[in-house]
């Protein structure tokens, strides 16, 4: 089993960073999308009639992602590359490694390409993605080991807080979170968080798994022209407004259900899953204290009774 | 990996004054035929703009096989269409597109066809006959039902008289105006003068207001199914490609699953 010792993290990321920007996420307040989809990039420049496309980084490597961060690239990366490719969003993914920090119990790869999975006290077990990250893993082979009969304690996946334990539970059945919100449409659950909701956008901006985005142009007095992507948040007022002024969805209350029905609706019937991997960012951050997983439970303990008055 | 947001720049071919806040642009043409010969399918929608200014989504209305030049009516509305209303013949351009599925071109033939439209609604129609009238004898009777505000308002004037040979058309206002003497708003009326085998017709709408009435008054009159009444959706768009979720109406994406939806997929559908 290939582990590297705690002690000696540190000391391989110093070592990246000779051929590497290493950006260690740990400490970030916002969700590691801003390395592969910024809060506002450059993405066209027109100068003499001639369009120049924003050219890829360096090589870069993204540090200490958290399990759920994991498993939202790995829905990311999917939702960028299908049904066709978001240039800029590859543009950047492709020059990255990912090194995902866990404590969870796992038996595959979440995402990203190498992650370090805490199994005792002193040691992390490094799990790869493919050989190509084993041939990587290789040049830097001082700082790795190879151990058979690893003492291996349980770690985090024992002690997950309750938020996080039902926000999972919940999780587990993305088909019946589908059919309770989208039964939930006229429920009157709606008016009052339109009535709560400040519509800040800040559940959306910090969500890893919310990548709408917008284009903004801009001229400057020399002549050059340029057009940025930006992120968007469903739930403030202009996104679903056209040229002349008419609003597709005027009400906040329509647009915080459609914040509800992308993630769990029509995220569910085009991937297979919910948009959310029960992080919990949405709910720590919201300056109205809206809890994500509240309104879940209300809704499907509400459908839930609606489905057995059918039946009965 | 190929940049599908990298629009081409065209130079306009000619601008054409249609209504006081309408103007037709031509422009060159720098996309391929597809394997039928269609450079493009009627319903399909391009994104024009500029760099500096903006994109907004646009129905072709030239014909599809016209591999010379695209045809677009944009009306003033807002950022982009202000600077696009500058621009001249000999000036450029950014497109970039097809987007979206179009008609179900194969599925309409043979049958008989109701086209209902309104105001600048009529680009994605205008192509769809400017179709028909390519392959007119794989259709039945065609019927394009156009109205508009004031007659001023009424586009395409000059192709109007030309489909007058091919197909019926009837022009309606919405007020009465003392140089009209054709029928006014989607009336009830006008079912007497459609004459269709309503087990085999298809009916494709696009445009503004006053649809839900013509919807009402007219195609469900006439015994045309909802899944078979084909609507060109208006969404905001961004992307065109189905990433930014600009244009999501339920489960579907406009620019994916859309423009064109036939009717009982959005009549229910959250928006």
């Amino acid at each position: 089993m290939l582990c590297i010792k705690e002690s000696e993290i540190n000391n391989f990321l110093e070592k990246l960073k000779e051929n590497y920007e290493v950006f260690d996420v740990r400490n970030d307040l916002l969700p590691f999308k801003q390395y592969f989809l910024p809060p506002e990039e450059k993405i066209f420049e027109k100068k003499k009639n001639k369009i120049k496309a924003a050219l890829k980084p360096a090589p870069f490597v993204l540090f200490g992602l958290s399990f759920y961060d994991l498993e939202a690239l790995n829905q990311l990366d999917e939702i960028m590359e299908k049904p066709v490719e978001d240039y800029f969003y590859f543009q950047r993914r492709n020059q990255s490694i990912v090194i995902g920090l866990i404590e969870e119990d796992i038996d595959s790869l979440p995402g990203g390409e190498i992650v370090f999975q805490k199994i005792n006290n002193d040691y992390y077990r490094v799990w790869f993605k493919s050989k190509k990250e084993q041939q990587w893993l290789k040049k830097y082979r001082k700082f790795f080991e190879e151990i058979k009969n690893l003492e291996i304690t349980p770690q985090k996946s024992q002690k997950i807080d309750d938020w996080h334990f039902e926000m999972r539970q919940l999780l587990l059945d993305p088909e019946k979170l589908a059919k309770a919100v989208e039964w939930s449409e006229n429920h009157p659950i709606w008016d009052e968080l339109a009535k709560t909701c400040l519509g800040c956008g800040i559940c959306t901006y910090l969500c890893p798994l919310c990548y709408c985005f917008s284009w903004e142009d801009k001229k400057t007095i020399e002549g050059e022209s340029y057009r940025v992507r930006k992120w968007a948040a469903c739930t403030l007022n202009d996104f679903a407004m056209v040229a002349g002024g008419h609003n597709f969805r005027k009400e906040l209350k329509k647009r915080y259900y459609n914040w509800f029905y992308h993630k769990f609706v029509r995220g569910y019937y085009e991937w297979g899953k919910s948009l959310c991997v029960g992080c919990g960012r949405c709910h720590q951050n919201c300056p109205a204290q809206i809890d994500i997983l509240k309104v879940l439970k209300t809704i499907l303990s509400d459908y839930e009774k609606s489905l057995s008055a059918k039946n009965s | 990996m190929r940049n599908l947001y990298l629009p081409k720049i065209v130079k306009i071919k000619a601008v054409e004054e249609q209504s006081p806040t309408v103007k037709l642009f031509r422009l060159e043409n720098k996309f391929p035929k597809d394997k039928n010969g269609m450079v493009f399918i009627p319903g399909q929608f391009f994104l024009i703009g500029e760099m500096g200014y903006g994109e907004a989504p646009f129905g072709a209305l030239s014909s599809p096989y016209e591999k010379k030049y695209l045809e677009f009516a944009i009306r003033k509305a807002g950022n982009v269409t202000n600077y696009l209303h500058n621009l001249q013949a000999g000036d450029t351009l950014e497109i970039r597109g097809p987007y979206g599925n179009g008609f179900p071109l194969d599925f309409m033939k043979e049958k008989d066809v109701v086209l209902v439209t309104g105001g600048c609604g009529i680009p994605p129609i205008a192509s769809l006959i400017e179709y028909i009238i390519v392959h007119r004898e794989h259709f039945g009777n065609v019927y394009l039902l156009y109205g508009a505000k004031t007659p001023d308002e009424l586009l395409l004037k000059d192709r109007i008289e030309r489909w007058k040979k091919s197909i019926n058309v009837i022009l309606t206002i919405d007020k009465p105006a003392f140089n009209w003497q054709g029928p006014v708003g989607f009336v009830s009326d006008l079912v007497k003068e459609i004459k269709i085998n309503e087990l085999d017709a298809v009916a494709a709408m696009c445009g503004p207001g006053p649809m839900m009435d013509a919807l009402e008054k007219i195609l469900k009159p006439l015994g045309i199914s909802d899944r078979r009444i084909f609507v060109n959706m208006e969404r905001k768009m961004q992307c065109g490609i189905g990433k930014c979720q600009h244009c999501t109406c339920g489960k579907n994406y406009v620019c994916l699953n859309g423009p064109v939806f036939t009717y009982d997929e959005i009549e229910n559908a959250h928006d």
